[in-house]
């Protein structure tokens, strides 16, 4: 009966949304006169549609303020609607975007798809809404570039910070004989060592295909830059070319000599951690939204003391730092331009001016200057240190992948990724087939 | 011939379930046929594009030929298990002298556990480290040269989706099967044994022919479920690795939800609405050949 309905739902979904489609939200508040609405504040329910956890500091802080703000505006409210699985939430949100019924806010990444709901007027345009409510200025300029699209547009605002750092174990490296590396060629070496040494090398949430994605993105970001994926999905670059071969080459190495479990495809994000903060696996490469699991005393003591983390690896002749690698901002929130008015803009201000102090006093890291993240009493040496390497993060950003490709061509780059890596593919035929499938797809949402 | 007052209320009692059954199920497929013909992306006005969807759909998309493969393959080792298990603990149940209602119950259990929590136990079950309970049994019982990653090897994780679905519905069609086989009279099997007709025998010639017509309708009901097969393979392994446990129905829904390409899946969704069609006539056609021979 699940079955039945589940289909019966997807074919009433996709019909459905087709007779709600078509109709675009009106006037773009783009202008700085747009993004001040004039008029009473109306206190009303307003949505937020999000994918963080519903125990994040996020959700709370803003359940927080939101309550602060209904004292004050009696008849506000703000309903939380989250669905942290990214997958599922992306499923939703695209659902309702194309039925017109996304609510007031909504989470979205930079990507084409959100491209295409900012070319149409549906979404405010973040960097007015900022300058207007005069915080545009106080975020580090990482943090929005995080969240603008090719062109520089903004249309996103940022809640979070969180450089990526690969968290590894010293004494399973001592175990191998392995130190840290200084490049990323010499990863693969690495692994199989540690591999030899009775040791998982990688910890690795495959289910969620994001994870194993980042690491096809490393190489070409270190031999040609961030402009490189820019170039890739619209089919300008190719797979095949000398940058793309070297990553796709690198990848097969890392799963040829043993990288990943045997079973990295199935594990999901929690036994990937586990697999890490118990002592089997040697390297998790995570962001530092799990400091308190890997930098607080939440940490097994059996491996608290051997936690350390290095940033991505250069290569010889790599055009960007060692102090450049992924550094996301977080997934951005949007807001819907169809039901901006003086209440939206006004409730946002007020959020706004106050959630990054009190995410900061949480331990949270934050996209703004001019606050200073406490150090949580259970914190380890590790905390600090993280945080001091947040605040030297360089200017080129390492973009994720899976915001950038259009949404089918990125479907199929991680199903291929794991082929690749499980050595059920040949780096030819992945080459192949993801040059084609990005020449196919691309032009539908890059012209 | 029913007199007109009888008529009228046979009208009045199959009217409103074939006006909600026209609502709910055909008027649903009359659109996804007529979204089959257009490009849409959710975005923006879709386009008219004729049967381009239906040729991409046949000749230019590989995907869709191993994801219609693999629910062939799913189909049959589900229905493997599920109206060949089904029918012989069936049959088996005559063999117990107490207990039967305390076996049939926990042969339903599955059925009525959430799918959710059903995958998540196949994920422990097959899983490598920590070792699951497959490959804790092999390397128990000296077998551990067999033990792998069930759901990550491309060459056994089709048959990993397919043997949660099949193990799941299995006691639903055996309470099915057990019931007609109930109603199937004593004397017929007692007068066969006395001429000295064995187990097999008695089965074959009374009891199956008997149940004849329950079993076709447990085995159109258990195909169409399984050509819709949807929630394990999604929630197990979303088709990976690779394509390698695709289904025409993790395919159609994210080739709509996840690729927005709401034209292109609705063709799929069209496919599918056929495919289960022709499965029904193929079952019929078969039994009347059979029939008449």
């Amino acid at each position: 009966m699940k079955r039945f309905l589940t289909a019966a739902v997807s074919a009433v979904a996709i019909a459905a949304l087709a007779a709600c489609s078509g109709a675009s939200a009106g006037g773009t508040p783009s202008t700085p006169a747009g993004v001040n609405p004039t008029g009473e504040i109306k206190p009303r329910a307003i949505s937020w549609l999000l994918s963080r956890p519903a125990d994040g500091a996020v959700v709370k802080i803003m359940q927080q303020l939101a309550s602060e703000y209904a004292q004050s505006h009696p008849g506000f409210q703000l309903n939380l609607i989250t669905t942290p699985d990214r997958p599922s939430y992306i499923q939703k949100y695209e659902t309702l975007a194309a039925a017109n019924k996304l609510p007031e806010l909504f989470d979205t990444d930079a990507t084409p798809f959100a491209q295409k709901l900012a070319s149409q007027g549906r979404m405010v345009d973040a960097a007015a809404l900022l300058k207007s409510i005069g915080l545009y200025d106080e975020f580090r300029p990482g943090a929005l570039n995080y969240q603008r699209f090719d062109d520089g547009s903004l249309y996103m605002i940022p809640f979070e910070y969180q450089p990526e750092f690969f968290w590894y174990n010293k004494a399973l490296f001592s175990k191998a004989g392995v130190s840290v590396p200084t490049s990323l060629d010499q990863l693969p070496a690495i692994c199989a060592k540690l591999k030899a040494a009775g040791v998982t090398p990688i910890a690795l949430d495959g289910q969620d295909q994001w994870p194993l994605e980042r690491y096809i993105a490393y190489q070409p970001f270190r031999l040609a830059g961030p402009d490189y994926i820019k170039g890739l999905k619209k089919a300008d670059n190719l797979l095949s070319d000398s940058t793309g071969k070297a990553a796709v080459q690198w990848v097969s190495d890392l799963g040829s000599n043993g990288c990943f479990a045997s079973d990295f495809s199935s594990t999901g994000y929690a036994d990937a951690q586990a697999l890490f903060t118990s002592g089997h696996a040697a390297i998790y490469n995570i962001g530092t939204w799990e400091l308190s699991s890997l930098a607080t005393t939440n940490l097994s003591p059996t491996v608290r003391n051997d936690i350390d983390f290095f940033t991505l690896p250069t290569v010889a002749n790599s055009v960007t730092a060692a102090n450049e690698y992924v550094t996301s901002s977080g997934i951005g929130m949007a807001v819907n331009a169809a039901t901006y008015d003086p209440l939206v803009r006004d409730f946002l201000k007020y959020a706004l001016d106050h959630f990054f102090t009190l995410a900061a006093q949480g331990g949270a890291l934050v996209p703004v200057t001019g606050v200073t993240t406490a150090v949580p009493a259970n914190a380890t040496p590790l905390y600090q240190k993280a945080l001091d390497a947040a605040n030297e993060v360089g200017t080129k950003l390492a973009m994720p992948w899976d915001t950038q490709l259009d949404p089918t061509s990125n479907t199929r780059l991680q199903q291929e990724l794991v082929l690749l890596a499980q050595g059920n593919t040949t780096t030819d035929e992945f080459i192949a087939t993801m040059d084609s499938t990005i020449k196919q797809n691309a032009p539908k949402f890059f012209g | 011939m029913l007199p007109s007052r009888s008529r009228l209320s046979v009208l009045v009692f199959l009217l409103p379930p074939l006006l909600i059954y026209g609502i709910a199920v055909l008027l649903p497929i009359l659109q996804s046929l007529f979204l089959s013909f257009f490009s849409w992306d959710g975005t923006t006005s879709p386009t008219f594009v004729g049967t381009a969807n239906y040729v991409r759909l046949l000749v230019g998309d590989d995907i869709f030929w191993q994801a219609f493969t693999n629910t062939l393959i799913y189909v049959a080792i589900s229905l493997v298990i599920q109206i060949g298990g089904a029918l012989l603990v069936a049959n088996l149940l005559f063999t117990l002298t107490r207990g039967h209602a305390v076996v049939k119950t926990l042969y339903l259990l599955p059925a009525v556990i959430s799918t959710v929590a059903i995958a998540f136990l196949f994920q422990r079950i097959y899983s490598v480290q920590p070792e699951g309970l497959l490959n804790q049994l092999l390397h128990g019982v000296g077998l551990g040269q067999l033990q792998q990653p069930w759901l990550s090897n491309v060459r056994t994780v089709l048959a990993a989706v397919s043997i949660p679905e099949g193990w799941r519905f299995t006691g639903l069609y055996m309470l099915i099967l057990h019931a007609a086989l109930l109603a199937v009279p004593t004397e017929l099997e007692e007068a066969a044994r006395l001429d000295g007709a064995s187990r097999w025998r008695v089965f074959t010639a009374i009891r199956f022919p008997y149940i004849r017509p329950v079993w076709i309708t447990t085995l159109i009901m258990a195909v169409t479920y399984d050509l819709r097969g949807f929630d394990i393979p999604y929630l197990l392994t979303n088709g990976g690795p690779g394509q390698s446990s695709e289904l025409l129905t993790t395919y159609m829904y994210k080739t709509a939800f996840t690729s927005t390409d709401y034209g292109y899946a609705s063709s799929i969704s069209v496919f599918i609405v056929v495919e289960c069609l022709v499965a029904v006539a193929l079952i019929f056609l078969l039994l009347r050949r059979r029939d008449q021979s």
